[in-house]
């Protein structure tokens, strides 16, 4: 009689000497007859480590790279970066650095339009013009037919990426028309080391030596372009640090980097972008914990006989706790070494979403401490969702395998009490924990650091709750809705999910998690871009014509108007380029600015008027009475805010190398809606007198009629770049779509555990399932039969999981877009549809995968096992 | 609820199919080898057996003579190593693992040593389950389905238990509920596995009684595996099977078991 047994250890009773070697062997025997069962945990485990690691291995990799090719990512030892070409006392400074043995080359960048030819429509292009003799000064640029530059570009031929090709429709050989200029193409840039430096770099590439810019006549005084000097320094020459200060000196306003910094803008967005991704990636993990939470709960509870046994022959508690906690260790770990091996993979795919705007060829390769991270990471929490289920073995009473009926009975209050408190604990244990991983992850201040735990702690309690809440609400509807009149099938695979040992609402949360992260991104994606769409008013400009020369000014103005789909009058500015020197005997440079506020110590673009032109609201002070007569300004009120200007104030100015002192007239503010608007300082006509002036203008046509406007301008001024909304939207959707493709691609791994623990589900209840197909099978049901039960069940679970998990992306999305957009609130019907129509193809997927097996068993092997 | 109580229940009483008609099992040279890793074992000899319509037969025998296992092949569970079946006239060698679970459905009843419910079916819906499975009305020429659950419910004695799964159950009960599935479809034959092995001797009792009782109302042709001498003595037919073969073949009482009671 078992209860004749000790039930607790008496000294010399031989389980006494229960090591933990005996308890390996123990856990091992145990294990290997629920190998299936298992084997879909480790598998769920195993896609969480790999996404994590493949994000945190491919986030090495690129620093590493970024330290170890920061030359050649940079093309020289130091960059300068300025708006403006240096003036007499710059080129004689930088003429005297040469002659101390620092290499130097020159490059400007710009945009403007290309075209196949004069009939073809233009497109968009970022040109970069170089000197191919020297520049680059360290790596290559790699063309295709391979070339060297220096002998393929000449002043006649031009090298572009393979956008432009595929775009234009061109192909290597093929003529180019810049700035009204024929170019031959010789060569598609394939590898470009500083891409990842420059400005103005979103579009196309066009690569060109300066004569051809010069052929081009593409930059005019004033235009829009960024100049870039590259230095290489010399053994003989001074080193890099008395060379970056003369630099400064020199160029008080430019942007200055040397190889040394690894690119900090680069290395920032990195670790906040690796910080993000980890996280994503963490909730994947957090579903395969709960896979091997769930999984271990089920195990425990079908071994309850054994595990009475045990105790019963003199096992204590933490005997058999011992065993089950191996077990779990074991699963944590296996799953871990193959999310490893996964996370190889992972990484390999990475590199490809952002090729397009990162020249970079990172090498995947085996890194022991994101390794070790993962598998640590996998273990821990597969420990911390064990924990209900190990503390719950302490309440198994040896007398269990004597009454077995009593095992339905619902505990009394007290009892129910302590359970709660002791999962609370556990819960609490579980929240810590995570928030402590994700603090691991994060980086900055330990401020931000904190921030990153509680956020992450609060997110995953906040959408848990919500999908436990919204699962198990769900649950009851069903059943419910399943008393009703429904068909025989439908009906028995609804009864499924609320078979002992289903764990539907443990799934359902599973598979929600994974369709909630996905879909939340999509839509806050796609509503990102609706809202730029949607928020162009009526009257608001969506062209704009850049660089137009004086010369051509009237004659541009002409033709616009003659074009068909142009909307009212086009609005004209000419602006200079002018930089603020001081306010009020300030210096500007003196000033503490932040952030977007040191745009004030570059050279702004400013404009002149005569009267007060009708959109102008005068804020403070008084325009001017004649438009000449001593330089006055009329200040944009925000500028004014933050230079701390008022009427009254006086401002020094250099333009094009001449001072220039004004008195602030006026503070004014004007509709975002015009061009001018974009230029914070109105100057009165005779202060801008006789400087350099280039003309931009904003106008408003059908979208239809653009490109015809576009081909239009193109073929008389080659040189006028003209900006349709409608493209920058396209580019900017391109970055966005970019940006979300890498996050949906590592949250759409938590949809594959989620349907990986569906699998883990269907395959614990395997030998529950297997005796009823057989007695469905022996009461007169068909393969066929059988197999809809089960289809139903798999497919109504998964649209459940999908529809919970998108109704709640909804809510996530939309109040996302209205916090950071003000975006108007909608329903996505189809995203819904779509996802909850795939989630469940993807669960029936996954139920049939851990159960396919069980159809064609002979009723009779299995009935004889009884 | 006792079986005496069940007498009192208003059932449809069907008289016992003519004895004109075909046997309701013809056996000839049945045989069942299995391959072990080192031997072949045969459960089976060559088994020649007849039964005819509304005969109630028991099995004997000691454990691995083979009794189960010609049960088994009987439902078509399983498929024989060479002979011929007939169930009902319908020649069901050979018939594929679907067809054989259409004509299960159709003729034969079953009741396991183990009860064998669905656990995620409630007990009306367990009764219902073969009902639903040979679709509905068509063709097991019950009108109302729901309805001769309920009453097969009442006549076992567990309606006011119909909407208890059966963790929610006592061996006894599930075993009468796996009686009235059985009957459900008015199925020709009812094949029995040590019905009352599983339960003690009062519930074994209990469930016997019920057994009897419904196959006299309905009709069907019983045949019943068992060690128990008692259960045994209540059958019109024993076959004793040793090694594989039959050892003996008795009638008795042949009246008794076929005449319906009042």
């Amino acid at each position: 009689m078992p209860n004749a047994l000790p039930s607790r250890d008496r000294e010399g009773v031989g389980i006494l000497n229960f090591s933990w070697a005996t308890a390996c062997k123990i856990a091992w025997r145990e294990s290997r007859s629920s190998s299936f069962k298992f084997l879909f945990v480790i598998l769920a485990v195993a896609v969480g480590v790999g996404s994590l690691t493949g994000v945190r291995g491919f986030s090495r990799a690129f620093h590493e790279m970024l330290l170890s090719q920061a030359r050649t990512l940079m093309a020289a030892d130091l960059s300068l970066r300025v708006f403006e070409l240096p003036t007499p006392q710059q080129d004689s400074a930088l003429a005297a650095l040469s002659r101390l043995g620092v290499d130097r080359t020159w490059i400007t960048e710009t945009v403007t339009m290309a075209s196949a030819s004069v009939e073809k429509p233009p497109m968009l292009v970022s040109v970069k013009a170089v000197d191919p003799k020297k520049y680059p000064f360290y790596g290559e640029i790699r063309l295709s037919p391979p070339a060297p530059l220096s002998r393929a570009l000449t002043a006649d031929t031009v090298a572009v990426s393979d956008d432009v090709l595929l775009r234009l429709n061109l192909k290597v050989g093929d003529s180019i028309r810049l700035g009204g200029q024929p170019f031959r193409i010789v060569g598609e840039v394939t590898y470009e080391p500083d891409r990842m430096l420059g400005t103005l770099n979103v579009g196309p590439r066009v690569m060109m030596t300066r004569d051809g810019l010069d052929r081009a006549g593409l930059i005019l005084p004033g235009s829009r372009a960024a100049e870039r000097f590259l230095f290489r320094l010399s053994p003989n020459s001074p080193g890099i640090e008395p060379v970056r200060e003369r630099l400064k000196a020199t160029f008080p306003d430019a942007l200055i980097a040397d190889f040394r910094e690894s690119h900090p803008l680069v290395t920032q967005a990195l670790n906040r972008a690796t910080t993000f991704l980890s996280l994503v990636s963490l909730i994947t993990l957090i579903i395969g914990a709960i896979g091997v939470g769930t999984a271990m709960r089920a195990h425990i509870q079908q071994r309850m006989d054994s595990i009475a046994i045990m105790k019963c022959i003199g096992a204590r508690s933490s005997h058999v706790m011992r065993i089950y906690l191996l077990q779990t260790i074991a699963l944590g770990l296996a799953g871990g070494l193959v999310g490893v091996a996964f996370g190889l993979v992972v990484q390999r795919v990475f590199p490809s979403f952002l090729a397009r705007y990162f020249e970079l060829e990172p090498t995947a390769h085996w890194d022991f401490v994101t390794a070790a991270q993962g598998i640590g990471i996998a273990v821990l929490a597969s420990l911390l969702f064990t924990l209900p289920p190990l503390i719950g073995i302490r309440r198994i009473r040896p007398s269990l395998i004597l009454r077995r009926e009593m095992e339905e009975t619902k505990p009394d209050w007290p009892t129910r009490f302590a359970e709660a408190r002791a999962s609370l604990l556990a819960g609490a244990t579980i929240l810590i924990g995570f928030a402590g991983i994700a603090m691991s992850f994060a980086t900055g201040t330990p401020r931000d650091i904190w921030r990153t735990g509680e956020y992450f702690a609060g997110a995953l309690v906040i959408s848990f709750t919500a999908l436990s809440a919204v699962a198990w609400l769900m649950l009851r509807v069903l059943k419910i809705a399943s008393r009703g009149k429904l068909p025989a099938s439908v009906r028995h695979g609804i009864s499924n999910l609320y078979r002992p040992g289903a764990h539907a609402q443990s799934v359902l949360v599973a598979l929600g998690v994974g369709v909630m992260f996905t879909l939340t991104i999509y839509l806050v994606q796609h509503g990102m871009i609706a809202e730029m769409n949607r928020s162009s008013p009526p009257g608001m400009p969506n062209v704009f014509l850049i660089d137009i020369a004086p010369k051509d000014r009237d004659a541009v103005l002409d033709l616009v108007k003659q074009q068909r789909g142009v909307e009212g009058a086009p609005e004209v500015i000419g602006t200079v380029a002018a930089k603020i020197s001081s306010v009020d005997g300030q210096p500007v440079d003196q000033m503490n600015l932040k952030g977007f506020a040191r745009r004030y110590r570059s050279p702004r673009s400013v404009t002149s008027a005569a009267a007060m032109p009708d959109y102008v609201d005068l804020v403070r002070g008084r325009w001017w009475d004649s438009a000449s007569g001593a330089p006055q300004v009329c200040v944009d009120e925000d500028a004014a805010k933050i230079l701390h200007i008022q009427p009254g104030s006086e401002m020094r100015w250099a333009i094009s190398g001449r001072e220039v002192q004004t008195r602030v007239a006026c503070v004014q503010s004007i509709d975002s809606v015009h061009l001018s608007s974009r230029v914070e300082f109105i100057f009165n006509t005779s202060a801008l007198a006789g400087f350099p002036v280039i003309y931009y203008s904003s106008l408003r046509a059908q979208p239809s009629t653009v490109p015809a406007l576009q081909e239009a301008l193109y073929k008389r001024f080659p040189t006028v770049t003209v900006v349709n909304i409608a493209d920058v939207l396209q580019i900017i959707q391109g970055v966005v779509d970019r940006i979300s493709q890498v996050v949906r691609f590592i949250s759409m791994f938590a949809i594959l555990a989620g349907a990986v623990i569906l699998s883990s589900s269907v395959a614990g209840t395997r030998f529950r399932r297997m005796r009823e197909v057989v007695i469905l099978k022996t009461l007169g049901a068909t393969r066929w039969r059988v197999s809809r039960i089960f289809s139903v069940e798999f497919l109504v679970l998964g649209a459940v999981a999908g529809l919970m998990g998108s109704l709640l992306a909804g809510g996530f999305a939309n109040l996302l877009l209205k916090r950071m957009l003000d975006a108007q609130t909608s329903i996505p019907v189809v995203p819904i549809a779509v996802s909850v129509v795939a989630t469940a193809f993807i669960a029936n997927a996954a139920g049939w995968m851990a159960s396919f097996p069980i159809l064609g068993q002979k009723p009779l092997e299995i009935l004889r096992e009884e | 609820m006792h079986a005496t109580q069940c007498h009192n229940k208003k059932l449809e009483v069907h008289p016992p199919r003519s004895d004109l008609r075909a046997p309701a099992i013809q056996v000839s040279g049945l045989t069942k080898s299995i391959p072990t890793a080192t031997h072949r074992v045969d459960i089976l000899r060559g088994i020649d057996l007849e039964i005819q319509l509304g005969e109630f037969v028991a099995i004997m025998g000691p454990s691995g003579s083979g009794k189960s296992t010609l049960l088994g092949l009987l439902a078509g569970l399983d498929t024989p190593t060479s002979g011929q079946i007939i169930l009902d006239g319908e020649d069901i060698t050979g018939l594929d693992e679907d067809r054989m679970a259409l004509l299960r459905g159709r003729k034969v009843g079953f009741v396991f040593q183990s009860y064998h419910l669905l656990p995620t079916l409630t007990a009306e819906e367990n009764v219902l389950l073969p009902y639903e499975l040979t679709g509905g009305n068509g063709s097991s020429g019950i009108s109302d389905g729901p309805k001769r659950a309920r009453e097969l419910l009442e006549s076992v004695g567990l309606l006011d238990r119909r909407d208890h799964y059966p963790v929610q159950l006592s061996g006894g009960e599930q075993q009468r509920v796996a009686l009235a599935r059985a009957f459900m479809v008015r199925p020709p034959i009812l094949l029995a596995d040590e019905p009352t092995g599983n339960l003690d001797t009062e519930n074994g009792k209990h469930v016997l009684e019920l057994l009897i009782s419904l196959n006299l109302r309905e009709g069907t042709t019983l045949v019943l595996v068992t060690h128990d001498e008692a259960l045994s003595s209540r059958a019109s037919r024993r076959i004793t099977l040793r090694d594989g073969r039959i050892v003996s073949d008795e009638r008795e009482n042949a009246e008794r078991a076929t005449e319906p009671r009042p």
